[in-house]
C-alpha cells in the first residue's frame, strides 16, 4: 500500500514521455518504411508533393493519435462502469453499448447514405445511449440485476440481439461488407478530419469523468455509504452515463468495437494504484492509449503485409484476463 | 396422480405435432408463389411428376426438414446443458459452444475457398464433423476452466463460456476477414443463423449425429433429475457425477455443432424452448426434453416461415427472428427467476 501512493504520480509523470514513444512508433512502424529525419520533416516542414509526407500527416498520424484517443476513452468509461456499478465485469464491449452504437450507424448509412461525418458520431452516441439505456435500465429493474454474472448475461444477450439486428439490416441492404470492415475496428481507415471531431467530445467526457472522479470513489463503497455521506448519487450517475455515452460513442465512431480494452485496464489500474477513482480515472486514461497503441502496432506484424483487426488482439489479451477474473471472483460470493 | 400426468404429456405431445403439421403445411403453401392445398398434397404424393415438384422439393422442404432438426437439436441440447449446469441461463451459444463450432467451419470454410458452393460429398459431411470438433473442443475448454474444487462451478461456467465465446469469434472474424467477398457474404450470411442454403444433403450430412445422440440423451435424462438435488445426495445414490456430466455435455454439443454446421449460429432456441418446456410439463426430463424437441422444431420452423416471408422476395436471417421473440421472454424469465 505504500509503494502504491507513488505510483499514480509516477504513472501521470510519465505519461507525456510514454505516449510520444508510442506515437513515434506508431508512425514509424508500417508497410512502407519511412525513417525519422523524413517523419520530422513531415510535421514540421510539411511538403505537400512528397509522397512520404503525404502518408504521414494523412494516415500515420492520425491513425497513432486515434488510436490513442479510442484506447483512453475506452479505458475510462470502462472505468466509470466498474466504480458505478460495483461490478467487476462492466465494460464498454460486453455491456451491449458498442453493440447499440454498431446498430445506429447501421441505421444511419441505410437512411443517410450522405451523412457528414459528424453526422455519424452523433449517430454512434445514439446508438451507444441506447444500448446502455436498455441493459442497465433492464438491469436496474430486475431483481438483482446489477450484479456481475446477471449484467454480464444481460449485456451479452441484449448487445447479440442488437448486434443481430444490424446484420441483419446490413444483409438486407446488402451492404455487410462495408459496414463488416467499417465496425470490426479497422484502425487504418481513421480519417484526419473524424479523429479531429472525435476529440472535443472525447475531452469533454473526460472532463466529466475527472470531476465526479472523487464521487465515483464514494460511490463504490456502496449506495448506502455514499448516501449517508450526503452524495446525491442520482446527479453522479447521470454524469457518469453521460460521460460513458461520449466516451464509448467517440471510440465506436473512430473505428468500431474494440473489445476488452475497457474490461482489463481498469482492473490492471485498481492494482497498481488501489481502488481511488481520483486516481485510477487519469491513469485509466493513459494505460488504455498505450495498450491500445501498442496492440495496434502489434496488429501490424501479426499477418504482415496485411493488417489483422485490433480487436482480434486485444480479444487474445482480453480473453484469458477474462477467464482469470471469472476464476478469482466467479464465485457465488459476488454473484 | 402419475396417470394424470402421463395422459397430460401425450395431449401436450399431441398438440405440438399437430401444431408442426400445421406449420409444415403452412409453409410449403405460402411463399412468394402460394399453392393450394391441393396442390400440395398431390405434389407431396405424385411421386415427383407434378408441377411443382422443383419448388416443394429442392424449395421448401429441404428448408423445412433442416428447420425442424436444428431446432430439435438445439432445444434438446439447451435442456441438457441446463440441467447438467443447475443454471436456467445456460444455453450453447452464451457457453461459446456455437463460437467454437462457428470459428472451426470458418477455418473449413477458408481453406476450401470457393469450393462450398460445389455439391461434392466430402465437403459436405466434412462441414459438420468439423463443427463438432470445434464444438467439442470449445465445450471441453468450459468445462475443464470452470471445475472449482472437484466440481462444476455453475457461476463460472457462464463467464467462461461468455469469454470464450468473444475469443472465437475474434479469431473467427480474423478469418473471415482473410476470405474474398464472395466467401465472406456466405461467411456473414451463415454466421447469423440463416437457413437459406438449405438443401437434401445438409439434412442428410446431420442426420446421423441425431440418430446416434438423441437416443443416448432420451436414454440418459433421468439422471439430469438427478441433478437437480444436493451433488452430495447425487453421488450417494451411486451415480458418478463427473462422468454422467461428461457424457450429456458430450451428446449435446455434438448436436449444437452439427446444428450449427448447417444453419450457423442460431442463439436463444437452446434457452427459451427449456423454460417453455418446463412450464408445461414439469421439471421431469423424461418428458420434458422429447418435448423440447418438439417446441424447438415448432419454433424454429415457424421462425423461418416468418424469415423468409416478412420482407420478401429479400430475407431476414432466422436467426434474428428468433433473436426477436426470444429476448422479450428470456427477459421476462430473469423477471420471475429469483435472485
Amino acid at each position: 500500500m505504500h509503494v502504491k501512493r507513488y505510483f499514480p504520480y509516477m504513472i501521470l509523470l510519465a505519461a507525456p514521455a510514454l505516449i510520444l514513444l508510442m506515437a513515434a512508433l506508431s508512425i514509424l512502424y508500417g508497410v512502407k518504411e519511412i525513417d525519422m529525419m523524413t517523419i520530422r520533416n513531415a510535421i514540421f516542414q510539411f511538403d505537400p508533393t512528397n509522397v512520404d509526407h503525404q502518408i504521414i500527416m494523412s494516415s500515420r498520424l492520425p491513425r497513432a493519435m486515434g488510436t490513442m484517443l479510442i484506447g483512453c476513452a475506452l479505458a475510462v468509461s470502462g472505468a466509470l462502469m466498474q466504480g458505478i456499478t460495483r461490478n467487476y465485469l462492466a465494460s464498454p464491449g460486453i455491456m451491449g453499448i458498442s453493440d447499440g452504437s454498431i446498430l445506429a450507424v447501421t441505421l444511419s448509412m441505410i437512411l443517410l447514405p450522405e451523412a457528414s461525418d459528424l453526422q455519424r458520431i452523433i449517430f454512434s452516441f445514439a446508438g451507444s445511449a441506447l444500448g446502455a439505456g436498455i441493459v442497465f435500465g433492464l438491469g436496474s429493474i430486475l431483481p438483482n440485476g446489477l450484479s456481475p454474472v446477471r449484467l454480464a448475461i444481460l449485456g451479452t444477450i441484449i448487445g447479440t440481439f442488437l448486434s443481430s439486428f444490424a446484420s441483419a439490416l446490413a444483409i438486407y441492404f446488402q451492404i455487410s461488407q462495408d459496414i463488416g470492415f467499417w465496425y470490426h475496428a479497422r484502425l487504418h481507415q481513421l480519417q484526419p478530419e473524424q479523429v479531429r471531431l472525435a476529440i472535443p467530445f472525447v475531452i469533454v467526457g473526460m472532463l466529466a469523468a475527472l470531476r465526479i472522479a472523487r464521487s465515483v470513489t464514494v460511490l463504490s463503497l456502496g449506495e448506502e455509504v455514499a448516501v449517508s455521506l450526503g452524495q446525491r448519487t442520482t446527479v453522479v450517475k447521470v454524469l457518469a452515463a453521460a460521460a460513458v455515452m461520449l466516451l464509448t460513442g467517440s471510440a465506436v465512431a473512430l473505428a468500431g468495437k474494440i473489445a476488452f480494452v475497457g474490461l482489463i485496464i481498469p482492473h490492471i489500474v485498481r492494482f497498481l494504484v488501489g481502488a481511488d477513482y481520483k486516481w485510477v480515472i487519469p491513469c485509466s486514461g493513459v494505460l488504455g492509449a498505450i495498450f491500445l497503441a501498442l496492440s495496434d502496432i502489434v496488429s501490424r506484424f501479426l499477418n504482415y503485409p496485411f493488417e489483422t483487426p485490433v480487436g482480434v488482439i486485444t480479444s487474445l489479451i482480453g480473453v484469458p484476463f477474462f477467464l482469470y477474473l471469472a476464476r478469482k471472483k466467479g464465485g457465488n460470493k459476488y454473484a | 396422480m402419475l396417470r394424470y400426468s402421463q395422459e397430460r404429456f401425450v395431449g401436450i405431445m399431441l398438440t405440438a405435432l399437430g401444431l408442426i403439421v400445421a406449420a409444415i403445411y403452412i409453409s410449403l403453401s405460402y411463399g412468394v408463389f402460394d399453392l393450394t392445398f391441393a396442390e400440395v398434397v398431390k405434389t407431396l404424393f405424385s411421386q415427383g411428376n407434378g408441377e411443382y415438384d422443383v419448388l416443394i422439393y429442392q424449395f421448401r422442404l429441404p428448408r423445412i426438414v433442416i428447420a425442424g432438426l436444428v431446432g430439435a437439436g438445439l432445444g434438446v441440447a439447451g435442456a441438457v446443458l441446463q440441467g447438467v449446469s443447475r443454471n436456467g441461463l445456460a444455453d450453447p451459444g452464451i457457453l461459446g459452444i456455437n463460437a467454437g463450432a462457428g470459428l472451426a467451419i470458418v477455418v473449413f470454410m477458408f481453406f476450401y475457398q470457393g469450393k462450398l458452393a460445389g455439391s461434392d460429398w466430402f465437403s459436405i459431411l466434412a462441414m459438420p464433423f468439423f463443427g463438432l470438433i470445434g464444438g467439442l473442443a470449445a465445450s471441453i475448454l468450459v468445462y475443464l476452466l470452470s471445475w472449482k474444487n472437484g466440481r462444476l462451478d455453475s457461476q463460472r461456467f457462464l463467464l467462461t463460456g461468455i469469454a470464450l465465446g468473444s475469443g472465437f469469434a475474434a479469431l473467427s472474424l480474423y478469418i473471415t476477414l482473410k476470405m474474398d467477398p464472395t466467401d465472406f457474404h456466405t461467411a456473414t450470411v451463415w454466421s447469423v443463423g440463416s437457413l437459406f442454403h438449405a438443401n437434401w444433403q445438409y439434412s442428410i450430412s446431420i442426420l446421423p449425429w441425431f440418430l446416434f445422440l438423441l437416443p443416448i440423451i432420451f436414454w440418459k435424462a433421468h439422471i439430469l433429475d438427478l441433478f437437480q438435488l444436493e451433488e452430495s445426495s447425487v453421488k450417494s445414490l451411486g451415480v458418478s457425477v463427473g462422468r454422467e456430466q461428461v457424457i450429456l455435455l458430450l451428446c449435446s454439443t455434438g448436436l449444437v455443432s452439427a446444428c450449427v454446421s448447417v444453419s450457423g449460429s442460431i442463439g436463444f432456441v437452446g434457452l427459451i424452448v427449456p423454460h417453455l418446456a418446463k412450464s408445461l410439463t414439469g421439471i421431469r426430463h423424461q418428458q420434458m426434453i422429447p418435448l423440447c424437441a418438439m417446441l424447438g422444431m415448432l419454433l424454429v420452423i415457424v421462425a423461418d416461415f416468418i424469415a423468409k416471408n416478412i420482407f420478401a422476395p429479400a430475407e431476414v436471417a432466422t436467426g434474428t427472428i428468433i433473436s426477436l421473440i426470444g429476448v422479450p421472454y428470456f427477459i421476462y424469465l430473469l423477471f420471475r427467476s429469483k435472485a
